[in-house]
């Protein structure tokens, strides 16, 4: 492995990118598109204490869907694309290996995509700036992931470009696993969850209602503050299907948005509540971790246990973390298909993916 | 003594059921030019794409320069300078920086590979163009390019896969004495082509592939001694006034001797037949102004061996 011809393909990859207008053309979009979500941002996070965070993680969370949208057009044609225009062929007869052309192409895509982080930079500075009460923590865990999953989507974008011999078909297909992953996982944990079905048992009794509130072991009218006076119905009791999301949460790991969330450190403000956007969907997941109460017991003649709901703060203690699990799956995915990629391209070739040729 | 550059025994390759190449041995040795002749589909590419390292044959063997490509990929592509026949260039990059760029690939430092770029550019006629975009290159230009790449770093062995398609006629007579030259540095040159009298100016050995299989020697000297085609032509009158003359000096039948424009086609079977019937038109007093071979003869050869093959 040379790195001088490793850097050189990637290079040469960044080269021809930087010499189109097209690619102008769609930094400025992005960068329009981000002035718009930020000056929302503000306008909605306006009535908090500080918007700084709220901004923040939209900002942080409006990048990654745009990259996840632009990068596999990107990255999901290189090596096909480029036997198509036949200049593959004369850099494989080089003393660049498969291995060297492979990771150079997927470095040049890797920082295709954090191009798009660097123009939504300036908005990440405002955001932290004007806003204020950014956390440093959140702003380390959150960019370290964002390039992480940009890593992530160029890989498998490059991977499939290698394994698949035609551009439109690999472009396609580098959507749909970057699909299955970003709304795939949020699908299947919907479905599949509201399908596993346990039964919940309810008991409930209720008073006896006489034309002036309810009926009196002594016979007075005044007892509906006095709950051991009041004369009682049978207890009835029946069950009813409860839905098992604590089941599957662990599909929503692997959704790059999640790991995003799930990985920042949460900062809660003065009433306990997540700051940014990342803690809410941080909580949301994480509160289906907790298993459903299967027996519910509603009883009007008792005095009831004020019901207690479990504080951010308590959840996010009783729960565990999924990031690295879900991180740990794309890396062995992307690493995976590029494995699976470096034997189809590999040279002097034996088989060659039906359709293509060499040059 | 000369070292075969390029050894290819029993060679084979098919993609699925179409057996592009079927049983390939040659040699070409170092310091000589050898053509590939071959008609379309006849596996010529397919060749030069095992020969190449690209591609891994199905059996049999190759050596570039010594070097087994299928052992040693790594060790065969120092040696070789491949041109393919689809020329892909990278189109936003100039000229220049497509060499740069290869001669980095080859290991070569960034200040050695913009020297050998300038030179090379020179070398092929590219030296005004240098700086513009690959995309805004002719057909030819980009051919010129393609071989300046596969020279970047200087190999022992060259692959060219229909260089001079696309060529204009100065640029053929530069890439024959570019070749030529390269092959006097004792180099291993392997070219293939279609257009045969191009071939048969710059060759000194020729390969014939029909149907994926190398023609033997013993069937290429036959082909080659069959009676040949010779344009004839009188200074002083028409092709239709020379016919009589002409047959009668060579003993032939006049009514089967055909015209072509200005000249009349004769057939001898060998070149020694050939010098008598000159001698004979000469004796006869006819102002003989043009005696020649009407095909050259890679094409006589290529064009009896086609013929056969079917």
């Amino acid at each position: 492995m040379s790195l001088a011809r490793l850097w050189t393909i990637a290079r040469l990859e960044l080269l021809q990118r930087v010499r189109t207008v097209s690619w102008y053309v769609l930094l400025g979009v992005f960068a329009l598109l981000l002035i718009g979500a930020t000056f929302l941002s503000f306008l909605s996070f306006g009535g908090q204490e500080q918007s700084g965070p709220g901004v923040y993680s939209t900002v942080v969370y409006i990048t990654l869907l745009l990259v996840i949208l632009v990068s596999p057009t990107l990255s999901g044609n290189s090596i096909n694309g480029d036997r198509d225009a036949a200049t593959l062929a004369p850099v494989q007869v080089t003393l660049a290996t498969t291995g060297e052309i492979l990771l150079g192409k997927f470095v040049a895509a890797w920082i295709t995509g954090l191009a798009f982080a660097l123009v939504a930079a300036p908005f990440l500075v405002i955001a932290t700036l004007a806003g204020g009460g950014v956390h440093p923590a959140t702003v380390a865990v959150s960019l370290l992931v964002l390039i992480a999953e940009i890593g992530v989507i160029a890989a498998i974008g490059v991977a499939l470009s290698g394994i698949l011999a035609r551009p439109l078909f690999s472009v396609a297909t580098t959507y749909l696993i970057v699909a299955a992953l970003a709304v795939g996982t949020v699908i299947g944990f919907g479905l599949i969850g509201s399908s596993i079905v346990s039964e919940g048992k309810v008991s409930e009794r209720s008073a006896v209602y006489g034309d002036n509130g309810p009926e009196c072991k002594d016979g007075s009218t005044t007892c509906w503050d006095d709950p051991e006076n009041i004369v009682c119905d049978e207890w009835v009791t029946y069950t009813q299907p409860v839905m098992r999301f604590d089941r599957v949460w662990w599909l929503l790991a692997a959704n790059p948005f999640v790991i995003l969330a799930d990985a920042t450190p949460t900062q809660l403000d003065r009433s306990g509540n997540p700051e940014d956007v990342f803690g809410y969907l941080k909580l949301g997941v994480r509160q289906t971790q907790i298993a459903p109460d299967l027996e519910y017991t509603w009883d009007e003649c008792s005095q009831m246990a004020e019901e207690r709901y479990p504080t951010p703060k308590e959840i996010l203690a009783q729960t565990v973390p999924s990031w690295f699990v879900g991180l740990g799956v794309q890396l062995l995915l992307a690493a995976g298909l590029l494995v699976w990629a470096y034997a189809r391209t590999r040279t002097p070739a034996r088989s060659l993916p039906p359709g293509t040729r060499i040059a | 003594m000369t070292t075969p550059g390029i050894v290819a025994r029993g060679v084979r390759r098919s993609f699925g059921n179409v057996h592009a190449v079927r049983d390939v041995s040659l040699e070409a040795r170092e310091g000589a030019v050898t053509g590939l002749v071959g008609p379309n589909g006849s596996g010529k590419t397919t060749l030069l794409l095992m020969l190449a390292s690209l591609l891994a044959p199905d059996a049999g063997e190759v050596r570039i320069g010594g070097v087994d490509p299928v052992a040693d990929p790594a060790a065969a592509r120092a040696l070789l300078g491949w041109m393919p026949d689809s020329l892909g260039a990278w189109a936003s990059l100039s000229a220049r920086e497509t060499i740069v760029t290869t001669g980095r690939l080859y290991d070569l430092d960034r200040r050695v590979a913009e020297d050998r770029a300038a030179q090379l550019l020179n070398e092929v006629g590219l030296a005004d163009l240098g700086d513009a975009p690959a995309r805004v290159l002719s057909r030819g230009q980009k051919q010129r390019l393609g071989l300046a790449r596969a020279l970047v770093h200087d190999p022992r062995v060259l692959l060219l896969d229909e260089p001079a398609s696309g060529l204009d006629p100065q640029a053929r007579i530069d890439l024959r004495q570019l070749l030529r030259r390269l092959a006097a540095d004792g180099r291993t040159i392997l070219i293939s082509s279609h257009i045969l009298s191009e071939l048969e100016e710059v060759v000194d050995d020729a390969v014939f592939l029909v149907q994926g299989a190398t023609v033997s020697s013993e069937r290429v000297a036959e082909a080659a001694t069959r009676t040949r085609t010779w344009r004839i032509r009188l200074a002083d009158r028409d092709a239709t006034a020379s016919v009589l003359p002409v047959a009668q000096a060579l003993g032939v039948d006049a009514a089967l001797v055909p015209i072509d424009r200005r000249d009349i086609l004769i057939g001898f079977a060998s070149d020694a037949d050939a010098a008598a019937g000159l001698a004979a038109l000469i004796g006869a007093g006819l102002p003989v102004a043009e005696f020649s071979a009407a095909t050259g003869l890679l094409e006589h050869t290529f064009l009896d061996l086609e013929g056969g093959a079917r």
